[in-house]
């Protein structure tokens, strides 16, 4: 029977199954260049001058580095299930979806907690 | 959890998953005759997340629902044979059926409607699986995806034809929400899941999204069994589907019905594998594939191979087949290759 409907357009396929089957097979860190560009600039100057700009820099680079190392939010949100992240990207160490079959749900999931409005 | 919570739009509609704080906010709900979750981060975004995910499952609902009368496929159906103009959004939904069969060379066939109906699957799945009919199955000839012509938005289809889109419908809808929801926030990244089918969005965490691998995607339980083996994977990019036997059966005559229908008998497929999962460059393309999978039978590893595409098949005894790039070992991080489905 035609199949080629595309070229054909006025005849159509109602029997039988599709039996083409087969048939297609076939750094740097920001921080750090500011603060090595710092420090060039200063040596123009003095050198007490960088070494104040040395420590004060740094002093700061070691502050940033331990506000973005700690975590903004952390804690077990579900029993077996704990979410941390930093400021900048989030990190999960639990799933937080299951790929599988879709059976039938109606929102009965026994993780889903009620909607509150607070 | 008050400040997740108090993001979240008032709909009684959604509901929070494991919202006591953390850097993701989950959210899930009924939708199209499954469940719907998101997960997001920051978690600020949640609000604006399900507010546009609700928009597209709403459109997709109308456009695609073979269960609404008031669908736009219904109304297809109704005319009964001819051609007519379609929305937009139908009219992509049809284009990927139409792409996926040909890719898949009719292993997934959008015209197997009639077959699936005569089977019992004839309403909204929840109607009818609590039942048992006593009338022997006989299989109904499926007319094939070239009986079907689009050029735009016209459709035309011969009289009696119905069309299913349940093989690819589903990766539409998480891809259409996925873009959406992130269009809708700005920045960090979004996962959007129908019924296990998944898309994502933005970013992923740190070393991609956490998905637990199942036969079942209502299971939520990491500790898997000899004859029920799960896997966590680390999606990266894309999307990632599962089509499985063991979800969605009926009883007719005495015999398990399920839903993913072999265009070739018109017939429950029947082959080796109980469940395959593909990560692909689009959801839709991971569904269709998935489904392909497990029709294909005995050649869907190497059909699944010859495409490039990471996927996990699972034999009726619980014997797990790992293709292409899909990682060994759990927690390995999953990254789909670039698209390989056309779609016009």
């Amino acid at each position: 029977m035609e199949q080629d409907n595309e070229d054909r357009p006025e005849r159509v396929r109602l029997a039988g199954a599709g039996d083409d089957y087969y048939a297609r097979q076939p750094g740097e860190l920001r921080a750090g260049r500011w603060r090595d560009d710092g420090v060039r600039r200063a040596r123009r100057v003095s050198n007490w001058t960088a070494a104040v700009l040395v420590v004060g820099a740094a002093a700061a680079s070691g502050y940033f580095a331990h506000a973005a190392a700690a975590p903004v939010v952390t804690g077990a949100t579900q029993p077996g299930t704990t979410v941390s992240g930093t400021g900048q990207k989030a990190s999960v160490t639990h799933p937080v979806v299951t790929s599988g079959g879709s059976g039938v749900v109606v929102g009965q999931s026994g993780q889903a907690a009620a909607y509150r409005d607070n | 959890m008050t400040a997740i919570a108090a993001a979240l739009p008032v709909s009684p509609a959604w509901k929070l998953v494991h919202v006591d704080g953390g850097s993701v906010g989950v959210a899930e709900r009924p939708a199209l005759g499954t469940s719907v979750r998101v997960a997001v981060w920051p978690p600020g975004h949640l609000r604006q997340v399900v507010g546009a995910v609700n928009r597209e499952l709403a459109d997709l609902d109308l456009q695609a629902s073979r269960f609404r009368p008031d669908s736009e496929i219904s109304g297809i159906h109704a005319v009964g044979g001819g051609t007519v103009e379609v929305s937009d959004g139908l009219a992509e939904v049809i284009a990927v059926a139409l792409a996926a069969a040909r890719w898949t060379g009719g292993l997934v066939d959008p015209t197997v409607g009639a077959a699936i109906c005569a089977l019992g699957y004839d309403r909204d799945f929840a109607a009818i699986s609590a039942e048992e009919g006593t009338t022997v199955p006989v299989p109904v000839s499926v007319p094939g995806w070239r009986s079907l012509r689009q050029a735009g938005r016209l459709l035309t289809l011969p009289e009696g034809v119905l069309i299913d889109l349940g093989a690819t419908a589903k990766g539409v809808g998480a891809d259409r929400a996925a873009s959406a929801a992130i269009r809708a926030v700005n920045g960090g990244g979004v996962l959007v899941s129908i019924g296990g089918d998944m898309a994502m969005a933005g970013q992923p965490p740190h070393g991609g999204w956490p998905v637990l691998v199942a036969d079942d995607h209502r299971q939520e339980d990491r500790a898997g069994t000899a004859i029920n083996p799960v896997q966590v994977v680390r999606l990266t990019a894309g999307a990632l589907a599962t089509s499985s036997v063991s979800c969605r059966s009926w009883m007719r005559g005495g015999r398990r019905l399920h839903h993913i229908l072999d265009p070739r008998t018109g017939m429950p497929a029947v082959g080796p594998w109980r469940t395959v999962s593909v990560a692909a460059a689009s959801c839709a393309e991971a569904n269709a594939a998935a489904t392909a999978g497990v029709i294909a039978g005995a050649h869907a590893s190497s059909w699944l191979a010859g495409r490039g595409l990471p996927a996990r098949l699972v034999r009726h005894d619980g014997d797990v087949l790992m293709v292409g790039d899909w990682p060994a070992a759990d927690g390995g991080r999953l990254t789909p290759p670039p698209a390989r489905m056309a779609v016009p």
